[in-house]
């Protein structure tokens, strides 16, 4: 398969455009490197979707882009300067970050008022605006021990828009919401670039990724195996599904040209990893050897198959 | 800052543990005031006993006894209150909204003395104005003469001085579970140390005394007998002891460093905690999954 550079048009073009941007960030937690040698790059006005299985160091480097914690080594950037000198450069920042984070006995608004006091103070009608944002004004005068899952990660999400950022970076912030709940978040997050905003999500659903973001880095192990944008890398992982008139011989042909990936036989039907805009030079590989087509598409590719592919955890999905 | 202090005080403004502590406080100044003073005097059958509990109940000489019991349990019941106050925003993830927003490590740390600063000011100040309010009703339902001006009392200034005094002998033991439970980020671990160092240290305080010689010499080195002799300067007319409900020597003033080198200690003391947290709280990674 081909898979996209870890520089490609993620992190290619002018800095200035580089909203957020890491470079050999590492990580070590005893003797297990949780992150090693990051290097992202998230682009102004897109929606990056940071994959990767649980374990596999997106909180940590979440954690790392806040100082929460501290790399070993590496540097993050954003907005082209360091992220922790000086701090005041995270007030251009929302995050919804991995676990609670909230004040149990007071009252959605004045968890926000807190949160609002801790941007430098908000007035009450940016409170009600995000407050009806998410979905919690009829809600807004409950403690929020009495919160439903759902609803305290809505909260999470209206504290992190309530000071109007730049960049919203968020970890696992559909957890705990319905279908309804994540479909909704769905739309509000494509919304957001249009109000030029970035936002990076981490997540290990691919579904929701495929579904909102625009580019997609993939973690695996502490290392980032790929990132760019989600159209390319479903092109770069495509599989084309063949049947033909000798499959023994076109197995031949097909594994001796450098550009195709693996290649499956299942009877008379072969599949070959290939972007579909080789299908052409497929058929003239194979015709050359006197082998022709019966049957030749382009197998619809997901995020799955690409992020199964990438991690190698296709065999044992 | 100003808005890091006022975002730290509305988190506990609708908890109720500060309103138990000023509760608690509010019961051992009725206690001293009324129980140890009022009814002591009233049934007392020896001058001795009634000039011991005149001592307790009435102004000026129940300003410095107030005062020493206040510095002895207020340093605990602040101590409870500091401990919750820093550990639940650790458990409750919460740290992480302060550090997320741009702010330091070092200016959350000094939002949280501030705000603790002044919610300690607040409770002491109330569980103080009850103290003197119950002086003068018990002096005044006693029949004895309800003034500040006696031989050696002190003038409003002074009063302020000694109130001022009694509020840095507490700040130390603040700074104590603060360092604590920074460290530990746990209320527990907080509550208890400040709880053990106040009562051990009391003890061995009494032990060294009472074993003079180089040991009564070390004793010197212990925050304790430095707070006292900040303290010491609130005695009215010199006096060598007098009553309180705090649990630790009262050694006469002769026994204890000037005020001012007490001061110094006392001021180390603080400075050792607050770097201790600092230094913890600088170093340390804050993930969820650690509580923080």
């Amino acid at each position: 398969m081909q898979v996209a550079p870890e520089r490609d048009a993620t992190t290619a073009g002018r800095d200035g455009d580089v909203v957020l941007r890491t470079r050999g960030l590492s990580k070590r937690f005893g003797p297990r490197l949780a992150v090693d040698g990051l290097d992202l790059g998230v682009r102004r006005g897109r929606v990056y979707g940071f994959l990767g299985p649980n374990g596999s160091g997106k909180t940590t480097t979440i954690g790392m882009i806040f100082g929460l914690v501290r790399p070993d080594a590496g540097e993050v950037s954003l907005f082209g300067a360091d992220a922790l000198e000086p701090a005041r450069i995270l007030r251009r920042v929302g995050a919804v970050l991995e676990g609670p984070s909230y004040l149990p006995h007071l009252s959605a608004r004045d968890n926000l008022r807190v949160f609002g006091l801790l941007s430098g103070g908000m007035p009450p009608a940016r409170l009600d605006a995000v407050l009806e944002l998410v979905g919690l004004t009829a809600r807004a005068g409950d403690k929020v021990r009495t919160y439903s899952l759902g609803m305290k990660q809505r909260l999470a999400v209206a504290g992190a828009l309530l000071h109007d950022p730049e960049l919203l970076i968020l970890d696992e912030p559909t957890n705990g919401l319905d279908p309804a709940g994540m479909r909704e978040f769905r739309d509000l997050i494509r919304e957001l670039p249009r109000a030029g905003k970035t936002v990076f999500v981490s997540s290990h659903l691919l579904g929701e990724v495929e579904q909102m973001c625009d580019d997609v880095g993939i973690l695996k192990a502490g290392r980032l195996l790929t990132q760019g944008p989600v159209e390319q890398l479903l092109a770069a992982a495509g599989v084309l599904e063949l049947r033909v008139t000798d499959a023994d011989a076109a197995v031949h042909v097909l594994d001796a040209l450098p550009w195709a990936g693996a290649v499956t036989r299942d009877g008379d039907r072969l599949t070959v990893e290939a972007p579909p805009e080789r299908a052409a030079d497929v058929s003239r590989a194979l015709a050359e050897r006197g082998i022709y087509l019966r049957e030749l598409r382009a197998q619809e590719n997901r995020l799955e198959d690409v992020f199964l592919h990438v991690t190698g955890e296709a065999a044992d999905a | 800052m100003r808005e890091m202090v006022q975002a730290e005080l509305m988190k506990v403004r609708t908890r109720w543990l500060p309103y138990v502590l000023v509760i608690i406080a509010l019961i051992g100044v009725l206690l001293q005031v009324w129980l140890g003073g009022y009814v002591t005097y009233v049934n007392a059958q020896y001058s001795e006993d009634q000039r011991t509990a005149l001592q307790l109940m009435a102004l000026p000489w129940s300003l410095p006894s107030l005062l020493e019991s206040g510095q002895y349990w207020g340093s605990i019941l602040i101590g409870v209150l500091t401990a919750s106050f820093i550990a639940t925003d650790f458990n409750w993830g919460t740290v992480r909204q302060s550090l997320i927003r741009g702010h330091t490590r070092g200016e959350y740390l000094v939002s949280k003395l501030l705000a603790l600063l002044l919610l300690a000011t607040v409770g002491l100040a109330v569980a103080l104005t009850a103290g003197i309010l119950s002086s003068v009703l018990a002096t005044a339902a006693a029949g004895a003469p309800v003034t500040l001006h006696v031989a050696g009392g002190p003038s409003v200034p002074q009063l302020g001085a000694m109130i001022l005094r009694a509020g840095y002998g507490v700040l130390p033991y603040a700074l104590l579970a603060f360092a604590i439970s920074v460290v530990t980020r746990s209320t527990a671990a907080g509550t208890t140390a400040v709880v053990l160092y106040v009562f051990i240290e009391s003890a061995v305080l009494g032990i060294f005394g009472q074993l003079g010689g180089t040991w009564s010499d070390l004793r010197v080195l212990f925050l304790g007998h430095n707070v006292s002799a900040v303290l010491a300067a609130n005695r009215i007319a010199g006096a060598d002891s007098f009553p309180s409900l705090a649990f630790r020597p009262q050694p006469s003033p002769g026994d204890l460093p000037n005020a001012m080198t007490g001061a110094l200690v006392v001021a180390l003391y603080c400075l050792a905690f607050a770097l201790i947290s600092y230094r913890a709280f600088a170093r340390r990674d804050i993930r969820a999954t650690e509580g923080g």
